[in-house]
């Protein structure tokens, strides 16, 4: 359960970001969030990451209000959530497995696991005859589903997903949102920030509206891309 | 631990040998920084080594009236030995006095003949005396000044000194304020070159350092390895530097050796090569790592 408690975040005590924001997404669900750039996407997302602090409020994660979390504990938290950009933020002079393997080695984790789960989670994004391959030889979907891949490795309880589908044609961007559904159904909740009309109308799930930092419309079901 | 070890070792080693370009400048900077401080370590041995040789030359001799008893010259010995500032006291009598000037003029034989037809010695007694710091000369001979025996005394040669004393005092006083201060510049300006050269490499590569926040690596996992980067530079370049530095010492040496004589500049530094390659390494993995550490925070803020 992610909560949002009367959150503002305001940038050089000048401009708001966030303004009050109440917000409740429980486990498993999957969230658009929509609204022109600037309305607050962004901020949010980067608030559950605690990339950011807000100016006012909390922002509680499982119970945890992770302004409480230490600066060692941060790294915790980051595993537990999944993190996919637009400019996708792959490393140029690693492969695709080291790019995966890399969100790993940073935790500490044993070479066997990584060698055993790197392969599994490129399969899951379908980019298995692209192991060896580096950014710069593959699409744009292609690199966005790695991307995916290394969001997934940590086999996060959250996937946030900021314009995913910002750089790439329809076809790839309905390719990559498909696989965030499929890793919705498996149980991660999963909140993609976009305002690519077409997707968030195919997909048909909550769908909440922001502009000027606030929220203006939130569509439990069924919701529509409404400005 | 020991896997985590080798990792951290095995990406700092990845990190220096894919920013190939980067680490052939850095190292270079660094070696260039390393070169100044072994230029600063042999100018500061030369100076040294010249001014303890200005000193030891330096001494002041009181001579003896014709009348003073050997007894009367040991006293006045033992009571400047007895004094704290006086390092050592050399008696030279009537006959040693003699001895030594016709050994010194062995070859003469107008001095020799002239030596001959006298019927008595005209040399004085003296004692010599040295100091343990050039400045305490003015202290002995007032010590000496006001002693008993300062009637039997004809003369201290300390007055015909004075000007050379102050003036090796001076210049000793000079280099070690003046050295002391250009090698703590230099030192300065040596790690602010080195720090800002590290910086440049680390900023070169925030974008992955910001990634292994965001999928969220610890801290210690993320510096580790530019820490070891960095203290592969500091290695690198102490190599290189001493590989440089030796060959560049040994035509120097017989350079400085038509200059000073006493000075054995190469035979020094080679007798302590150990020590000295030591301090150049540590200098170096220090500097290195402690830019690293520094450079790297800002990064980490994310």
């Amino acid at each position: 359960m992610i909560e949002f408690k009367d959150v503002s975040t305001i940038y050089d005590d000048s401009f708001t970001a966030l303004d009050g924001i109440n917000l409740e997404i429980k486990d498993g669900e999957f969230v658009c969030l929509v609204g022109p750039s600037g309305a607050g996407k962004s901020t949010l997302l980067k608030l559950m990451t605690r990339e950011l602090h807000p100016s006012s409020g909390d922002v509680v994660i499982d119970g945890v209000n992770i302004a409480d979390l230490s600066s060692a504990e941060v790294p915790l938290l980051r595993r537990k959530i999944g993190t996919i950009f637009q400019d996708f933020k792959l490393l140029s002079k690693k492969n695709a497995f080291e790019n995966v393997a890399f969100a790993l080695e940073v935790c500490g984790a044993d070479p066997e696991e990584i060698s055993e789960n790197v392969p599994k989670v490129l399969s899951i994004v379908g980019l298995s005859e692209k192991i060896a391959n580096f950014p710069h030889q593959m699409s744009g979907g292609e690199r966005q589903r790695l991307a995916i891949a290394r969001a997934l490795i940590h086999r996060p309880h959250i996937i946030l997903a900021d314009e995913p589908t910002g750089n790439l044609d329809l076809v790839n961007s309905y390719d990559v949102v498909k696989l965030l559904m499929k890793i919705n159904e498996f149980g991660t909740t999963v909140i993609l920030a976009t305002h690519n009309r077409e997707i968030v109308n195919a997909v048909g799930k909550r769908v909440i509206s922001m502009e000027r930092g606030k929220i203006v419309r939130d569509q439990i079901e069924q919701g529509k891309y409404i400005i | 631990m020991k896997k985590t070890f080798k990792r951290i070792f095995q990406a700092g080693w990845t990190n220096f040998k894919r920013n190939s370009y980067i680490s052939f400048g850095t190292t270079g900077v660094m070696t260039l920084v390393l070169l100044l401080f072994t230029g600063l370590i042999v100018i500061s041995y030369v100076s040294d080594h010249v001014i303890s040789d200005l000193k030891d030359k330096v001494d002041v001799t009181a001579y003896f009236k014709q009348e003073a008893s050997e007894d009367q010259i040991m006293s006045v010995k033992e009571d400047l030995a007895g004094q704290p500032e006086v390092a050592a006291v050399t008696y030279v009598s009537r006959d040693d006095a003699l001895n030594e000037f016709k050994a010194r003029h062995a070859g003469d034989a107008l001095i020799q003949e002239s030596l001959a037809e006298l019927s008595d010695n005209p040399l004085q007694a003296s004692l010599n005396i040295k100091a343990n710091d050039s400045s305490q000369y003015a202290t002995i001979v007032n010590f000496l000044e006001g002693n008993d025996f300062r009637p039997i005394v004809d003369k201290i040669n300390f007055y015909e000194n004075e000007a050379v004393i102050g003036r090796v005092e001076s210049i000793s006083n000079g280099v070690r304020n003046w050295g002391l201060l250009g090698v703590l510049i230099l030192s300065a300006i040596a790690v602010l070159v080195t720090f800002n050269t590290i910086r440049l490499t680390i900023y070169n590569q925030r974008q992955e350092i910001e990634i292994m926040r965001l999928v969220g690596g610890s801290t210690w996992h993320i510096k580790a390895p530019f820490l070891i980067e960095g203290g592969l530079y500091g290695i690198f370049a102490a190599i290189l530097a001493t590989v440089i530095f030796y060959p560049t010492l040994w035509f120097a040496s017989s350079k400085a050796a038509a200059l000073i004589p006493d000075v054995n500049l190469m035979g020094y530094f080679l007798a302590n090569a150990g020590e000295f390659v030591g301090i150049i390494a540590a200098a170096g993995v220090a500097l290195g790592v402690v830019s690293s550490f520094i450079a790297i925070r800002r990064f980490l803020k994310v």
